[in-house]
């Protein structure tokens, strides 16, 4: 019979205990701990207490114990560690417009992009779009028409990147030059094929939206793609979508892809 | 939960929650990002605990969760019964005194997992032994099982780097012969 199982029909059955049963009790005792009143322990204590082969045993384990645990208290905390999570946790909750310039900028220029987007969405969207293209586009058509919500609100998109990081959801390794100058309004997230894809959207300085869209290229059925962006032009969206290592981007916008090829570059 | 509510919990939980992570994961940039998404949870999900006491309790095992969440595609480890314990395994101590946090956390990351995460809320004196059972979803003999294998998995590690540095090694093969049993 194992020590475990020694131990557990002591426990049940209350019957005499050799040192071998003590030690495998006395392992999970700590001193002055949460549990050092545990009536489970009081007989392997008591046991110690007789036989000073099984107390010394003890004793030695104890100093162990304590050393292990003043080592292991003892390991350093990242500095930024608390400010952190802090900050991040903060930027996952939609944030507060800062200053009311801003606010109705952009909440003009999403109501300009709803009222677009909801008359040209059904019209524009061609079957030589994939599946999660579509749903992408679906996606931003609900963020902007106030149907649906983001998931995280930051006007830096490093804060939003850093979200998706945390949240384990698919991010761009650099983001396309031209767009790392742009205000981001939010970020948002789906499941495609079991994997995640990300949606964020950013506001360009013609008023107008831009969004980009990864995932992983194992999501996606599309095998034609390849590490040059290929612009199509759907009705009133332009797409440029590209594969890059293991992830598929989607760079759209509603506007003549001329627009977009200004921010490939 | 206001800001200063979450702020106070952070404050309180975020090095021992980092600890565990940090003798869970691999390496410390893996540890704090495990214990940023803990609280990540407990934003978007915490308001569903109603006893609020429980907080520190949940926290531990979300983190524990996202840890066996992340690596569910590993090679598990062979499950390791106490009973495969050699009595001398149990009864050779390593010299204390020569330990420091860096070989006590490159010791404990070679112990398996099963053992090493019961071990380290052990050490760290968060939990009894009942609520380590509750936070690892695990029986309490199981508690018990894994706290006695794994502290004598962990003194082979310690044992082990002691030899390698020609530290003096603490025995009690003596101090057995006399044992007695029962």
């Amino acid at each position: 019979m194992g020590i475990k199982s020694l131990a557990l029909n002591h426990i049940e059955k209350g019957s005499h205990m050799d040192n071998q049963e003590a030690k495998f009790i006395l392992n999970a005792y700590r001193p002055g701990g949460q549990d050092a009143s545990d009536p489970r322990f009081a007989e392997a204590l008591a046991q110690a207490r007789r036989d000073p082969v099984l107390e010394r045993w003890f004793s030695e384990s104890i100093a162990f114990d304590a050393a292990m645990t003043e080592n292991l208290r003892a390991i350093e905390v990242p500095n930024d560690l608390r400010e952190s999570i802090l900050v991040g946790v903060k930027i996952s909750r939609p944030l507060r417009w800062t200053s009311p310039i801003v606010r109705w900028a952009i909440a003009a220029a999403v109501l300009a992009a709803a009222i677009v987007g909801s008359l040209t969405l059904r019209e524009t969207i061609r079957p030589r779009l994939s599946g999660w293209q579509t749903q992408s586009l679906r996606t931003v058509t609900s963020l902007v028409d106030g149907r649906s919500n983001f998931d995280a609100q930051s006007h830096r998109a490093s804060q939003l990147v850093n979200w998706l990081q945390t949240n384990q959801a698919p991010v761009a390794s650099k983001l396309p030059k031209n767009l790392e100058s742009l205000e981001s309004l939010g970020c948002k997230t789906f499941l495609w094929n079991q994997e995640l894809v990300s949606v964020i959207c950013f506001a360009r300085p013609d008023g107008g939206l831009i969004h980009l869209v990864i995932t992983k290229a194992s999501a996606v059925s599309d095998r034609e793609l390849k590490g040059e962006p290929q612009l199509v032009q759907h009705g009133e969206w332009a797409t440029a979508t590209w594969r890059e290592g293991d992830k598929v981007y989607m760079l759209a916008l509603e506007g003549p892809r001329e627009k977009l090829r200004t921010y490939l570059l | 939960m206001s800001a200063t509510d979450f702020q106070q919990l952070v404050d309180g939980q975020y090095a021992p929650l980092y600890r565990f992570a940090v003798s869970l994961s691999k390496s410390e940039a893996d540890a704090a990002d495990l214990t940023q998404q803990t609280f990540f949870l407990w934003a978007t999900k915490g308001h569903q605990l109603r006893d609020r006491t429980k907080a520190k309790s949940w926290l531990f095992t979300a983190l524990y969760r996202e840890f066996l969440g992340q690596r569910r595609h590993e090679v598990r480890f062979p499950k390791i019964e106490l009973d495969e314990v050699r009595e001398e395994e149990m009864s050779i101590l390593p010299n204390v005194n020569a330990l420091d946090s860096a070989a006590v956390l490159e010791a404990l990351r070679e112990v398996e997992e099963p053992f090493r995460a019961p071990l380290t809320l052990f050490y760290l004196k968060q939990f009894s032994y009942q609520e380590i059972a509750e936070v690892l979803e695990v029986p309490i003999g199981t508690v018990m099982s894994r706290l006695s294998r794994g502290k004598a998995l962990l003194r082979q590690r310690l044992l082990s780097k002691e030899e390698v540095l020609g530290n003096k090694v603490v025995g009690f093969e003596s101090h057995r012969k006399g044992e007695s049993h029962g």
